[in-house]
């Protein structure tokens, strides 16, 4: 009997909770490899419980290991981890999701196996049992497909926010949990972190959030940005920025959206003075509803717009303000 | 300390075009110029310098007119330039290059620290750093956005997220510089003549002593299959009346309509 082969997911987790690009990895394997057995990787410390998070997106098994070294753990000491057990259980695929510390780890183990690794996949899926992987290149100016046609597993770490994640029905929640206890791991040299410190602003909030209000040059003034700020608490929403306003103090790149900046996957965007620049467009494309307001008619940004607003944005925004006062009194 | 900045040398500009009949990439005109998360990684290393001492080597991996990456590290500073170009190492992926980027660096011999940016800015993928530090045995600390020299030795400042670590790192080991390391500023004239004016010594396979299955198309594991156009997304735009009050009466009808208010 052959074995079914294994899509494997690393259950990246911080402050306790599952990174939420894990559950949107896990959706898309089940999506693409229905055959296949999805399996989310996570180590934890002892007192965690992160398998219940991942349980209800319904991977075919969690593999956990469950170590007290695991509360403070060093990328290199990670990577040696899981080298155990690709190598003992042989995957077909690995993902990583593409955030800081996939991007650190996933290489690490790249290496130590000595295969291919593709970074920051847009789509994946499967032509039998070969992992196509489409990439951007060149600032998202074009995309290539590649594919690791002979070393296992096929390694890829995919950008956040691409995929939507999913739970699964009541019955189809992941039974199958194994814990492991006992790995060992050779004492090899690596850093060892002295402090660690909750940024109260996480950047990750702009890419989560369902509604943002993103302001470009268009809308830079302080007037604008004030008449923004009350939009953004009339909408419960985010605000966004363009490169350029994050030249401003008072904007940090973890409000900026774009290439260089945030990948954005909200409900509503509303894109007030912003003309639509590709390293802007490039993070914004899994937008649902864009709104677009700018004086200018041949902006780019109407090109990917559900409904545009040809004119200044302030105005825009103020007649916006008080037909939502106006809604909710 | 010896430091070696390791460089990648990318296109001018980000705005490539495909052959609509080959779909291959059009190459030509396309000015090269030094990875712009690399100059970040040689001041760093040139602050470390200025701080304890020491030796900064750029080191760079292409064809012959890779150099000019090269020409700007040593205009900001470094102290010497090694390229390793031969016919060998074309079409290396990132697991072939941090091989070959490993050699030299044992090659070299006593380095302390490795330097990269965090990501070149064509590829995006931010691979090889990591993997030549693995090769090495060393540690990493990836994404520096600050670092000290102390009597203690290394730290710096990673982000993962919302979190910020602060970690000590032994020595020898990799280092890859964020934007928020330092400011490299600009060249002046005389700094960019002196880059020129410098030598540039060239290594190959033989010199590194590789093992020629792991170098180049032979030792890269991934293949491209295919370059394509990026999708671009074409919705019809319903433009909504010029005036803002009647705009914004339409679009919360059309929003509602939608579940999105």
């Amino acid at each position: 009997m052959t074995k079914i082969p294994e899509v494997w997911i690393f259950a990246e987790h911080q402050q306790n909770q599952i990174e939420p690009t894990v559950l949107q990895l896990i959706s898309k394997a089940q999506a693409i490899a229905p055959t296949f057995k999805v399996v989310a990787v996570l180590l934890e410390a002892p007192d965690q419980q992160l398998e219940q998070t991942l349980a209800a997106y319904g991977p075919d098994q969690i593999l956990a290991v469950k170590q007290s070294q695991l509360e403070q753990v060093a990328d290199v000491e990670q990577a040696m981890i899981l080298q155990q057990l690709v190598q003992a259980r042989q995957p077909n695929s690995f993902l990583f999701g593409a955030t800081a510390l996939g991007r650190s780890l996933a290489p690490r183990l790249q290496a130590k196996l000595q295969t291919g690794l593709t970074a920051d996949c847009l789509d994946l899926y499967f032509e039998d049992e070969l992992l196509v992987q489409v990439k951007p290149s060149y600032g998202d100016n074009i995309m290539c497909e590649i594919t690791c046609p002979e070393r296992r597993p096929q390694m890829a770490t995919v950008r956040p926010n691409t995929f939507a994640a999913v739970p699964v029905e009541a019955d189809q929640v992941c039974q199958e949990i194994e814990v492991l206890t006992d790995l060992t791991w050779p004492k090899v040299a690596h850093f060892d972190i002295l402090n660690e410190q909750v940024i109260p602003t996480p950047p990750a909030s702009l890419a989560q959030a369902d509604r943002i209000v993103a302001l470009g040059r268009g809308a830079a003034d302080p007037a604008s940005v004030a008449t923004a700020r009350q939009l953004t608490a009339a909408l419960n929403a985010q605000l966004g920025v363009t490169r350029p306003l994050t030249d401003d103090p008072q904007f940090a790149v973890s409000n900026q959206i774009g290439q260089s900046g945030q990948t954005v996957a909200p409900e509503l965007l509303f894109c007030c003075g912003i003309s639509g620049a590709v390293q802007f467009l490039t993070g914004i494309t899994q937008a649902q509803t864009v709104v677009a307001i700018n004086s200018d008619a041949q902006a780019a940004i109407f090109g990917v717009a559900d409904y545009g607003f040809v004119g200044d944005a302030k105005a825009f925004m103020t007649a916006l303000n008080h037909a939502l006062l106006a809604k909710n009194a | 300390m010896k430091i070696v900045v390791c460089l990648k040398q990318v296109p001018e500009t980000n705005q490539v075009k495909l052959d609509p009949v080959t779909h291959n990439l059009i190459r030509q005109g396309l000015a090269g110029r030094i990875n712009p998360f690399d100059r970040h990684a040689v001041q760093a290393a040139l602050d470390l310098k200025a701080q304890v001492g020491g030796e900064v080597i750029v080191l760079s991996m292409g064809p012959n007119d890779n150099e000019y990456c090269l020409r700007e590290g040593l205009a900001m500073g470094a102290d010497r330039a090694i390229l390793l170009s031969a016919r060998a190492f074309a079409g290396s992926d990132t697991l072939a290059t941090g091989y070959t980027l490993s050699q030299a660096i044992r090659k070299i011999g006593a380095v302390d620290l490795a330097f990269f940016g965090r990501q070149a800015v064509d590829a995006d993928t931010g691979q090889v750093g990591p993997i030549v530090a693995e090769f090495l045995g060393w540690p990493q600390l990836t994404l520096a956005s600050q670092l000290t020299w102390t009597d203690q030795g290394l730290q710096g400042v990673r982000r993962l997220g919302a979190l910020a670590q602060t970690l000590a790192v032994p020595l020898p080991a990799v280092v890859t510089a964020t934007r928020e390391l330092n400011d490299p500023g600009y060249l002046q004239p005389r700094q960019i003549k002196a880059g020129f004016q410098q030598p540039i010594l060239t290594w190959n396979e033989v010199d590194l002593e590789a093992d020629p299955a792991r170098l180049g198309v032979a030792g890269s594991p991934t293949v491209v299959r295919k370059i394509l156009a990026p999708q671009t997304k074409t919705v019809p735009t319903q433009y909504l009346n010029p005036d803002p009050q009647a705009a914004v009466a339409e679009l919360l009808t059309a929003l509602q309509a939608k579940n999105l208010l």
